[in-house]
């Protein structure tokens, strides 16, 4: 009897614990498109603000809000307020999955904007059922091509050049610059989307590595000090000269301090890829500067000290009123970035926008936007795809990337096997104070 | 006796099944959405409390052990276009047999080296499925469930039949469960885990016991996994980290490792605590960084008031007003 | 030759880092019969202290002075008014085995997020005290810096003080004494609760001085200690927990089993090759393995 009376109670307090939770929840009646009411327009954001990869890139919610909040102060998007709900996710892809979701059914957002990562926002996209729910998958901060495919991800729209993109744009300046074709080479980056999608873009162009691609390659984490020590000990006993990183920030800099305690930073020449040649980053994790200088990368911004730049002084000036505190850099320059192509976008939506006219309008006006890159945007009907190439620099000791030359050469490209390309693209100028009329 | 237990037992069951399909009819999606979380995290705590509470073995690397069964529903279904629900049963089939092999070798560890163990698992079995391409590399895989059967008709969402399968499933696993535990096997774990020696003196084969605990605790967990394949739609490598591990060990020493009847109250809490820390965060204002860190914060502390308080269970609680008050009256009568 | 060499040099290096933690850990588990989760966070709490003090003073070694004392303090402050009272509810059972490791668990997630809330989530990083660049032999620099030789040096050091400690002073023998038979130790005259807490300072300080020496190596935000977690507890169960020598070996077998398969095989294997060596070394002395007790009848 005993029994019968705790398994009794067993099951009736667990259905009563569901029960209970479940019916604590109120289910609303559904409106035409969530996430926008006459006063307001609620974003939803899933991106990392912890862990490894929230060091790097924690920033971006806040510099996004900045934007919104300035735009806010004058007058919103059409008298609407611009509300960005940002949940963190640690770049956990079932965190990223589940945060998605609730941004969708429990925060009840208008559109999703500035996903970030690959392995995170490929699973998230399709957990939290952004296609068969037609939900906007703005500006995706990731550079793996994938994400340009209309059938699998219907409602998102890239802006990031893809690692495929950089990867071609690199391998044709290093077939176009003499000094460079002649070296053997390596690659050396993370074994994920990450490195995986760049040699693609290596593959389609035809450029060959000294070394196969899974000897350089290293798990996310597991490049220690140490680690990057045996690696650099190795590849310059194979006789490598130039080495190519597509590392983030921190491993960059590691990898250039190991090379400094084994003094064969002037042995290599080091390009690095725009993610981890974030100079800012390197100097600050104590890389000297005389090592920096000379390194080549690339990037689709202009450089984010440049203050000579409308754009970089409009977002620095925003900066330091609405994001107090925070340094200006890469990672605040594309957030603010990305804030004012949103912007613009839902403007374009109209006065009354909808989920489904949102992805119209940016299929159809978004190749006009302003923006600080010095890339051109490729929406269309048949293309969600944003910037779609680089321009090669070098860094000085001072973290500067400069155009070699001059006046920056501006490559575009696809992620497939098109060729690479110099554009003359110019891009728009800067609306005024930085608050977008379109 | 026993048949009327067992039957009566059986009967509440269903209740509880028919009650839940009344429920999931009147909510919200987002309730069934978490309400399926509850009911997978019930039946991952649930696998703690039989190896864990029950036999006594501690293991840090149930998320591993999620990540099997994980991985293999979703090989099932994209390398061999398994159907989902078959797929389910494959990954609680495919656990068990990493579970018993995995058992053989680690049972005759002890405490700390047990820990030890189960640690690095967890932490290295994820990296694994980076190597391999058939497992989806670090992008993972995607499980496709599909749409609901086309008989419930359009509207019917798709959480809603999530959570129709995981309320199955959970209510089949915990039947199955409490079945185990209070039969003789439940007996010979109890006896096994208060004292090794006497249980191996009184003819209880210790390894053998351990092992089926370790195999039937990984079935367990891997069906778990499937249940989250299917709620993510997709696994990947770090689907299944180390903290999820410490997260469901949480849930179940907060609501009594030692028995069976707090693992759903206990999946609740795991998916209620970050909400209600979230929801705290943000009315308590304050910078960027306390939103931050809040959650983190006050789920280690209610672990840490937990333990400190209530190591046995809430019911010790409970238990405990009624001894003192108890105790005091015997004392106070004896004067 | 040189690959072989770089390759032999940086598993001392990475030994030596995990053997910093994992004596750590070994200190508390000899000490108080403890595996403490909480030890990462405890040292990076320590070294952001350090961090602070080195910043202004500009002086590493006064920063690691302060590391050290912090981290003596916080260690002794976690077990007269944490571990104290939690052992004062349980009693038997195998919650007495479960119950410690959740706690120190749920201890690392409450530093962990304080110290995020005190001083945030960003890297920060500060310089070694000593050069960084290889020693020159001939004319190739070689993968071993002035500073790797003071971290081999630290361990060393750490290693003589403890054993002469344990096994030379009567505090060493009431530390021992107290882990192994708390009951007969206190008949005899020994302030068990007041050992333990030694005990845990004693670990405490160990620990921050491994974080102090980590980080110039790396970066200081609040996780960063946190991949040396497994690491650290992985070498101390191969060497046995039982002998600090016993954790620094198993930290160099570690070492060595890793970068020699990463650098010769895949550098994918970094945490594979950890779990292998475990089990490899737990299939066959499942004690550790330089464990002096073979048939030890666990508590």
């Amino acid at each position: 009897m005993i029994r019968n009376n705790r398994m009794k109670r067993f099951s009736i307090v667990s259905s009563a614990v569901i029960v209970g939770a479940l019916l604590l929840g109120v289910a609303p009646a559904t409106a035409a498109d969530p996430g926008i009411t006459a006063k307001e327009i609620k974003l939803g954001m899933s991106s990392p603000i912890q862990g490894d990869a929230g060091k790097v890139y924690g920033k971006l919610p806040g510099a996004m809000k900045a934007y919104f909040n300035y735009i806010n102060d004058n007058g919103g998007v059409y008298g609407r307020k611009i509300t960005l709900i940002h949940r963190d996710d640690k770049y956990a892809p079932t965190l990223a999955a589940k945060q998605t979701t609730q941004l969708v059914i429990n925060d009840k957002v208008f559109a999703i904007v500035g996903a970030l990562g690959t392995p995170t926002h490929t699973l998230a996209y399709g957990s939290a059922q952004l296609a068969a729910k037609k939900i906007p998958d703005l500006f995706v901060n990731t550079g793996f091509s994938g994400f340009d495919d209309l059938v699998k991800y219907p409602t998102a729209f890239t802006v990031l050049p893809s690692y495929a993109m950089e990867a071609k744009v690199i391998a044709k300046y290093i077939k176009d610059t003499p000094a460079l074709a002649s070296l053997p080479s390596a690659f050396i980056a993370q074994d994920d989307e990450f490195g995986k999608d760049s040699t693609k873009g290596f593959t389609a162009s035809g450029y060959k590595f000294a070394v196969p691609f899974k000897d350089t390659f290293y798990p996310q984490g597991g490049m220690s000090l140490d680690r990057a020590k045996g690696a650099l000990t190795t590849l310059n006993g194979l006789g490598i000269k130039l080495l190519v990183l597509n590392t983030t920030a921190d491993v960059s800099a590691t990898i250039l301090k190991a090379a400094e305690s084994l003094k064969l930073e002037k042995k290599f020449t080091w390009i690095i890829g725009s993610v981890g040649g974030d100079s800012n980053t390197m100097l600050f994790l104590g890389v000297s500067p005389a090592t920096i200088d000379g390194v080549i990368a690339a990037s689709f911004f202009p450089d984010a000290k440049d203050s000579t730049d409308p754009y970089i002084k409009q977002f620095m000036t925003i900066n330091s009123k609405y994001n107090k505190g925070i340094t200006f850099d890469n990672v605040v320059l594309q957030g603010m970035n990305t804030a004012m192509l949103t912007v613009q976008a839902l403007r374009a939506a109209g006065k009354n926008p909808t989920r489904a006219g949102l992805i119209e309008a940016i299929q159809t006006k978004g190749s006009t936007f302003a923006s600080a890159a010095l890339l051109p945007l490729n929406y269309s009907k048949t293309s969600h795809v944003g910037y779609n190439g680089y321009w090669v620099g070098q860094l000085n000791a001072k973290g500067e990337l400069k155009p070699v030359g001059g006046t920056p050469t501006i490559y575009t490209t696809d992620s497939k096997s098109g060729p690479v390309v110099v554009s003359s693209f110019k891009r728009a100028p800067l609306p005024k104070n930085g608050i977008p009329n379109n | 006796m026993k048949t009327i237990k067992s039957s009566v037992k059986f009967f509440i069951f269903i209740l509880t099944g028919l009650i839940l399909l009344i429920t999931s009819n009147i909510v919200g999606e987002l309730q069934v959405y978490q309400g399926s979380y509850v009911l997978t995290y019930g039946v991952a705590i649930a696998s703690i409390v039989l190896l864990t509470g029950y036999s006594g073995q501690l293991s840090l690397g149930h998320s591993a052990l999620m990540a099997v069964g994980a991985y293999a529903a979703a090989i099932a279904t994209n390398t061999y276009g398994v159907t989902p629900g078959l797929a389910i049963v494959i990954a609680v089939l495919a656990s068990i047999i990493f579970g018993y092999l995995l058992g053989s070798v680690v049972a005759r560890l002890s405490g700390p080296y047990l820990a030890g163990t189960t640690l690095a698992l967890a932490v290295s079995l994820p990296t694994l499925a980076n190597q391999f391409s058939f497992m989806g590399g670090e992008q993972g895989l995607m499980f496709d469930v599909g749409t609901p059967p086309s008989r419930f008709g359009e509207s019917f969402s798709l959480y809603k039949w999530f959570f129709w399968i995981c309320a199955v499933a959970a209510l089949v696993t915990l039947y199955f469960i409490s079945n185990i535990l209070s039969s003789r096997y439940g007996r010979m774990f109890k006896a096994m885990r208060d004292n090794q020696l006497a249980a191996q003196l009184a003819g209880i084969n210790t390894s053998q016991l351990k092992i089926m605990a370790f195999s039937i605790s990984s079935g367990m967990a891997g069906m778990a996994g499937g249940l989250m394949v299917m709620l993510i739609s997709g696994v990947s490598p770090s689907a299944f980290p180390l903290s999820l591990s410490f997260l469901l060990l949480t849930g179940a020493v907060v609501t009594g490792v030692y028995s069976l009847k707090g693992v759903m109250l206990g999946g609740l809490v795991l998916v209620a605590m970050p909400e209600i820390a979230d929801i705290i965060a943000l009315n308590v204002g304050g910078s960027d960084r306390l939103t931050a860190t809040l959650p983190g914060f006050l789920v280690s502390a209610l672990l840490n008031l937990a333990v400190m308080f209530a190591p046995n269970g809430p019911g010790q609680l409970l238990n405990r007003s009624h001894l003192k008050k108890k105790l005091g009256k015997e004392i106070n009568d004896q004067k | 030759m040189l690959k072989f060499l770089t390759t032999l040099l940086i598993s001392l290096s990475t030994g030596a880092i995990y053997s910093l933690i994992s004596i750590a850990i070994v200190l508390v588990w000899r000490s108080t019969r403890v595996i403490n989760f909480a030890q990462v966070g405890q040292a990076t709490a320590s070294t952001y202290i350090g961090f602070e003090i080195t910043t202004r003073t500009d002086n590493f070694w006064l920063g690691l002075l302060g590391a050290i004392f912090f981290g003596a303090a916080l260690g002794a402050a976690i077990d007269r008014y944490f571990m104290r009272p939690l052992f004062k509810n349980i009693k038997t059972g195998p919650i007495l085995m479960i119950a410690p490791v959740v706690a120190t668990l749920g201890l690392l997630g409450l530093i962990e997020s304080i110290i995020g809330f005190i001083w945030g989530l960003e890297n920060k990083i500060f310089d070694a005290p000593v050069s960084t660049v290889g020693f020159t032999i001939g004319d190739t620099v070689i993968a071993f810096s002035p500073f790797n030789l003071l971290i081999l040096i630290s361990v060393a050091i750490m290693m003589i003080f403890f054993a002469i400690l344990f096994q030379k002073t009567n505090v060493g023998l009431a530390l021992r004494a107290s882990a192994y038979s708390p009951e007969i130790a206190s008949l005899s005259g020994i302030r068990v609760n007041s050992i333990r807490t030694l005990g845990w300072a004693l670990a405490g300080g160990a620990g921050a001085l491994a974080g102090m020496l980590f980080v110039p190596s790396a970066s200081l935000y609040p996780t960063s200690m946190s991949v040396l977690l497994v690491f650290g507890f992985v070498s101390a169960v191969i060497g046995g927990l039982d002998s600090l020598f016993g954790a620094v070996a198993g930290a160099m077998i570690l070492g060595f089993a890793i970068n020699f398969a990463a650098t010769y095989i895949s550098s994918s294997l970094v945490f594979p090759m950890t779990f292998v060596m475990l089990i490899l070394v737990l299939l066959f002395r499942p004690n550790g393995v330089f464990s002096i007790r073979k048939n030890r009848v666990d508590k």
